[in-house]
């Protein structure tokens, strides 16, 4: 049998020949093309100037797409994180004005970076919820260990913690204050303003409570 | 003259005022370069630097000058009566003026208050005639009313009445419009707890020079110190001192008095210069004007190479090298460039060149050519981009001035855009006419095409050299800003492309320019007297097609600025949807 074997020297090299541009006698001169370019960037200096003196110029987030100048001006102007942004953690309200948080550790074990801290309380005896639930005697995260996955948010079974505050961590100068307890962390409201979630409660004790039930079970 | 202490004194006021004329354009420049090359760029640039004064001062900020200028106008209508010969034209003045400051004063408070939203019940009342450019509409409207009225009724029974009624109204208008903007601006801003000074962002080279003050001076361990302190003084210096031969004004005639300068006179004849009493607005007035301009700016080349030379790094003296052969190749073309020019206005004197092209064609009309030839080597001997290979930040760190820092560094800076001011001021003497403007004479204006007389006005002596003064800085500005344009249009050129470009373009262009020159110069010369009364009647019709084009000009930036602006609205991201919802980003505060 045969082998076959590479033919010796340079390999042969396929392609389709490229012709050089064309240069024309106005690029050849420079001269009219020199007008042209600045002719493009007087338009963009006369349009951008006019529109920043006389305040036309395009909002930088709602008209983006527009030509003109769409820099954000930080710190006075700012683009607003979106919807679904992963901002500082808030602690939802009850009705009541109580941490919705029932002191499970569903979030201080699902979160990776191992920077919530929960101790847990038990309600005095004669509280209807004792024995339901427990509360958050103290409840602290620790904003520089955050990686800001939400996987906490995904473990909640009681929607009471959330990160759609739509704020991101403000820049301390020292450490002690990114560890933010339960005060703080219940004093941040969501996107909407408000403290609560929409997600309904029901205590309790409460006719519409879907659970098993103490006194009736 | 002789020398004496008046004349000295003079020569001291002239040498500030020039000095302070291209330090200060060029010190807004450095500034201005940066500003520009962001707003061509789609960005805002430097314009953050801000000075915080108490709110008080801010106040008295914006009334004393319009308290200033109002006492000023009530002195001129109540003092200074005209006779009634003269009245009418004061009156339509006045009218037109305060007509021209109420619009103004309309459409600025106006925008303002559509850029900032409505705070009060007079912005509301601004803002319910709608758009600002109906106040613009308005105003025009108005001007032109005025116009014919006063025009129309001038010679009719009621002509008197309507005059002392535009006079009198007109200048109570003016005070009603400079003053009711200058309190609106005081009250708008009562309860800030300070206010910001920002000037567009004017303040940013006074904190840019500050900085460079303030900053550590280098000097390399190797270095000729010597040397290297003196290096940007030289290169400085020459740049600034050029300025001195270019007149920023036409000669002011004043009266003699035994042997001393008595008053301003008032009015002066169309042809020849007073000789006695006569005040050059030029530092000196040197026979020699062009020649010293090309042996200072010569000496530039001395400071860039010094710089290389003591820094003790190859980088800084490739940079001096570079810019040693750059400079001297393009100094060729910029002197053999002007012989042609020199040869049609048959003087070295800046100020003779200016007053050939008053009585005859702008130079750029003459000299086309040369021109252009001038202001590339112009560009060229400045080092700035497209020809900055000395600096050359991408191949040789920055050239030259690797080695310096602070206020060495920045003098470098400083003497670049010197050297743009005053190479421009030089383009616009010897090619834009100095301070000629189209038709504008000695005695006033005379809107003549060859024979044929338009339209002729005799005006004070006074105030044909100070507008022909504001037009020579006029000029001079808007070449400034061109050579701004230039730097951020082009790329750099590469080493051998540039000398090729000086030596193998440019010198011959130049050397063809002086044989054309010659030829023709020759040829009008020998054709007779028909051929140059034809000449005569082009060079008119040069002067016609400039103030044409400076009018159109005009119009066309007037519609440009009233053009509605069209935005694309696009909400498909709820970050868009957050921003429209608190009614544009500028509201938009982040969290609670």
């Amino acid at each position: 049998m045969k082998t076959e074997t590479a033919a010796l020297g340079p390999k042969k090299v396929t392609g389709s020949v490229v012709a050089r541009p064309n240069r024309t006698a106005s690029v050849q001169t420079y001269i009219p093309e020199i007008a042209k370019g600045l002719g493009i960037t007087m338009k963009h200096f006369f349009q951008n100037t006019k529109e920043m003196a006389f305040g036309q110029r395009p909002d930088p987030v709602t008209e983006g797409i527009s030509h003109g100048i769409n820099t954000v001006s930080y710190p006075e102007q700012k683009r607003p994180y979106p919807a679904r942004f992963r901002g500082v953690h808030r602690l939802t309200h009850r009705d009541d004005g109580s941490p919705r948080c029932v002191a499970c550790l569903c979030c201080s074990t699902a979160c990776p970076a191992q920077c919530i801290h929960i101790e847990a309380g038990e309600y005095p005896e004669g509280d209807p919820k004792r024995g339901y639930e427990r509360f958050p005697k103290r409840f602290v995260i620790d904003e520089l260990r955050c990686i800001f996955c939400g996987f906490c948010v995904e473990a909640c079974p009681c929607d009471a913690i959330r990160m759609d505050t739509g704020v991101h961590a403000a820049p301390y100068d020292s450490r002690e204050q990114f560890i933010f307890e339960k005060d703080i962390l219940m004093g941040f409201p969501g996107r909407d303003g408000s403290q609560l979630t929409a997600n309904p409660r029901h205590e309790p004790g409460e006719s519409s409570h879907p659970g098993v039930d103490r006194e009736k079970h | 003259m002789p020398l004496t202490l008046l004349t000295f004194l003079l020569f001291v006021l002239k040498a500030f005022v020039v000095i302070m004329f291209a330090m200060n354009v060029a010190v807004l420049l450095t500034w201005a370069d940066r500003r520009q090359g962001a707003m061509i760029q789609d960005r805002v640039g430097p314009n953050r630097a801000v000075a915080w004064i108490p709110t008080i001062a801010a106040q008295v900020l914006a009334v004393a000058p319009a308290l200033a200028a109002v006492a000023g106008i009530a002195f001129v209508v109540v003092k200074l009566v005209p006779d009634p010969e003269v009245k009418g034209e004061r009156a339509m003045l006045f009218a037109q003026l305060g007509i021209l400051f109420t619009w103004l004063t309309g459409v600025f408070i106006a925008g303002r208050v559509q850029i900032r939203g409505v705070q009060n019940s007079f912005d509301a009342w601004l803002l319910s005639f709608g758009d600002p450019r109906r106040i613009f509409y308005a105003g025009l409207a108005a001007h032109f009313i005025a116009l014919f009225v006063g025009v129309g009724l001038s010679g009719s029974a009621y002509g008197e009445q309507i005059r002392d009624l535009g006079y009198g109204g007109g200048a109570g208008l003016l005070i009603f419009a400079i003053l009711s903007g200058a309190i609106y601006a005081a009250y708008v801003i009562r309860n800030e707890p300070r206010y910001g000074l920002r000037l567009v962002g004017l303040l940013h080279p006074a904190a840019d020079g500050l900085k460079s003050i303030f900053k550590e001076d280098f000097i390399p361990p190797n270095a000729d110190k010597f040397l290297h302190s003196l290096a940007p003084f030289i290169s400085f210096f020459p740049a600034l001192v050029v300025m001195g031969v270019i007149p920023f004004g036409d000669t002011l005639c004043f009266t003699l008095k035994d042997g001393h300068l008595g008053d301003l006179m008032s009015f002066v004849p169309r042809s020849g210069v007073c000789v006695e009493g006569a005040v050059n607005l030029q530092v000196v007035s040197l026979d020699v004007g062009l020649l010293y301009f090309f042996a200072l700016a010569g000496t530039g080349i001395v400071g860039a190479a010094l710089a290389g030379w003591a820094s003790d790094n190859k980088y800084s003296l490739l940079g001096g090298v570079r810019a040693a052969s750059q400079m001297v190749s393009y100094e060729v073309t910029m002197g053999l460039t002007l012989v042609g020019a020199v040869m049609v206005y048959g003087t070295l004197r800046v100020d003779e060149m200016i007053r050939w092209q008053s009585e005859h064609a702008w130079g750029i009309f003459v000299q086309p050519a040369a021109f252009f030839l001038f202001f590339t080597a112009a560009v060229a001997e400045s080092k700035r981009i497209p020809f900055d290979i000395p600096e050359g930040e991408s191949e040789i760190v920055a050239g030259y001035f690797t080695e310096y820092s602070g206020m060495k560094f920045a003098m470098f800076f400083f003497a670049e855009y010197i050297a743009v001011v005053t190479s421009s001021g030089l383009m616009s003497a010897l090619f834009l006419g100095g301070w000629d403007l189209p038709f504008l004479h000695r005695d006033g204006l005379h809107v003549v095409l060859g024979d044929t007389v338009i339209f002729e006005q005799v005006l004070p002596h006074l105030l044909v050299v100070v507008v022909g003064a504001l037009g020579f800085v006029l000029k001079t500005v808007t070449l400034c800003w061109l050579q701004l344009m230039i730097r951020w249009t082009l790329p750099r050129f590469r080493y051998d492309q540039l000398m090729r470009l000086g030596w193998r373009k440019l010198l011959p262009a130049s050397l063809g320019n002086v044989l054309a020159t010659g030829l023709i110069v020759l040829t009008i010369a020998s054709a007779g007297p028909a051929v140059g009364k034809f000449m005569d009647l082009l060079a008119d019709y040069t002067k016609a097609l400039v103030a044409l084009a400076g009018f159109g000009g005009f119009i066309y930036f007037v519609v440009f600025l009233v053009k509605p602006v069209h935005k694309k609205k696009s909400l498909a991201s709820t970050s868009a949807q957050f921003a429209a919802a608190a009614g544009g980003t500028r509201s938009v505060r982040m969290g609670a």
